[in-house]
C-alpha cells in the first residue's frame, strides 16, 4: 500500500513537471555539440525560420565569436533548425507566444525579441548584467529547467535575489 | 584473452595516433613555411596560450580567459559562463581525439584571441604546450 502512496505522488510530481515544459526540448546531438559547447543550447522554437537562416548566414561573426562550421555540420542544423522553429512548433506556449509578438521583425537575436524583452521588464537591470547571469542570453541562470523546456515563472530562481516574487 | 589485449592495444594506438598523426602533418607545413623549422616547441605555446590581445569582441582576451590557467580543470566560458570541460588530455580522454574538432576549434578560437587563422608552426606550439601541461 505504501509504495502504492508513494508510487502514485512521484507520477504525479513527474505529470506537474511534465505539465509545465512551455517549448520543445533540444532534441538533436549536433545541435547541442557545436551550439551547446559556448552557450545554453537554446531550443529552436525560440525564434522563427527567417531569424536562424539569418543567423547560420553569418556563423563566422556569431555576436563576435567564430563559431563556423564545416558544410555537412551547417546542413545538418540549418534543417534541424528549420523544422523545429517557433512557427513548425505553435503547440508550445513559448513558440506560439513568440510567434505572435514578432510583429512583422526579424529579430537578430532570442534575448531581442520584443516577446523576451517585455517578459523581463519587471526584473531589475543589475540582477540581469551581475556576474553570475552577464544577460538575458544566459537563460539557465535563472531558468532553472530551461533544458527541459521548462521556463515558468515559478521555476525561476535569480543569484543573489532567489526565487522570482513579482 | 589475446583478442582483449590485441583490442586495448589498438584502442591506445587509435588515441595517441590521432593527435601523432595531426602534430607530424603540421610539422609538415611548418617546414613549408619556414624551411629552418625543427620542432615545436612548448614555451613558445605557452606564450601563445597565455598572452592577451584584442580579441574578436574588442576585449583583452587569451586563450586562457576561457580555458583557465589550469588545463586539467574545467573553467567558464567568459562572455556565456557556459562551463567548458578540462582541455587537457590527461583530465579529459575525449580531448584530441578528432582531427576535425580540433581543426574547428583551433581555427575558430585563433580568430576570437588573436583576429586571425594560427599559423602551422603556432598551431603546432600551441597544442604541444596544451597536452604536455
Amino acid at each position: 500500500m505504501k509504495k502504492l502512496i508513494i508510487f502514485t505522488l512521484l507520477s504525479c510530481a513527474l505529470y506537474a513537471q511534465e505539465m509545465k515544459i512551455s517549448i520543445k526540448p533540444v532534441d538533436n546531438d549536433i545541435y547541442k555539440k557545436e551550439c551547446g559547447s559556448c552557450h545554453f543550447a537554446y531550443p529552436a522554437g525560440l525564434l522563427p525560420s527567417s531569424s536562424w537562416n539569418k543567423m547560420m548566414l553569418n556563423l563566422s561573426d556569431h555576436f563576435g565569436d567564430d563559431a563556423s562550421v564545416d558544410d555537412k555540420t551547417f546542413q545538418t542544423l540549418s534543417s534541424y533548425l528549420n523544422m523545429n522553429s517557433a512557427e513548425k512548433a505553435m503547440q508550445y506556449k513559448r513558440s506560439k507566444k513568440i510567434v505572435k509578438n514578432l510583429k512583422g521583425t526579424t529579430s537578430d537575436s532570442i534575448s531581442k525579441m520584443p516577446y523576451m524583452k517585455k517578459k523581463h521588464e519587471e526584473i531589475k537591470e543589475n540582477l540581469i548584467t551581475q556576474k553570475e547571469v552577464k544577460g538575458l542570453f544566459n537563460c539557465t541562470a535563472c531558468h532553472q529547467n530551461a533544458e527541459k523546456g521548462v521556463f515558468s515563472d515559478d521555476d525561476v530562481k535569480i543569484p543573489n535575489y532567489g526565487k522570482w516574487k513579482k | 584473452m589475446k583478442i582483449v589485449i590485441v583490442a586495448c592495444l589498438l584502442a591506445s594506438l587509435g588515441f595517441s595516433s590521432v593527435i601523432d598523426d595531426f602534430l607530424s602533418s603540421l610539422k609538415q607545413e611548418a617546414i613549408k613555411e619556414n624551411p629552418s623549422f625543427k620542432e615545436f616547441d612548448y614555451k613558445r605555446g605557452e606564450e601563445l596560450f597565455l598572452s592577451k590581445h584584442i580579441g574578436k569582441k574588442g576585449e583583452l582576451i587569451s586563450c586562457a580567459s576561457c580555458h583557465g590557467t589550469d588545463l586539467n580543470k574545467s573553467n567558464q566560458n567568459y562572455f556565456t559562463g557556459k562551463t567548458i570541460d578540462a582541455l587537457s588530455p590527461k583530465a579529459n580522454q575525449k580531448r584530441f581525439t578528432d582531427k576535425a574538432d580540433i581543426e574547428k576549434w583551433l581555427k575558430r578560437n585563433f580568430n576570437d584571441v588573436y583576429n586571425r587563422e594560427g599559423t602551422a608552426i603556432e598551431k603546432g606550439d600551441v597544442v604541444t604546450y596544451i597536452i604536455n601541461k
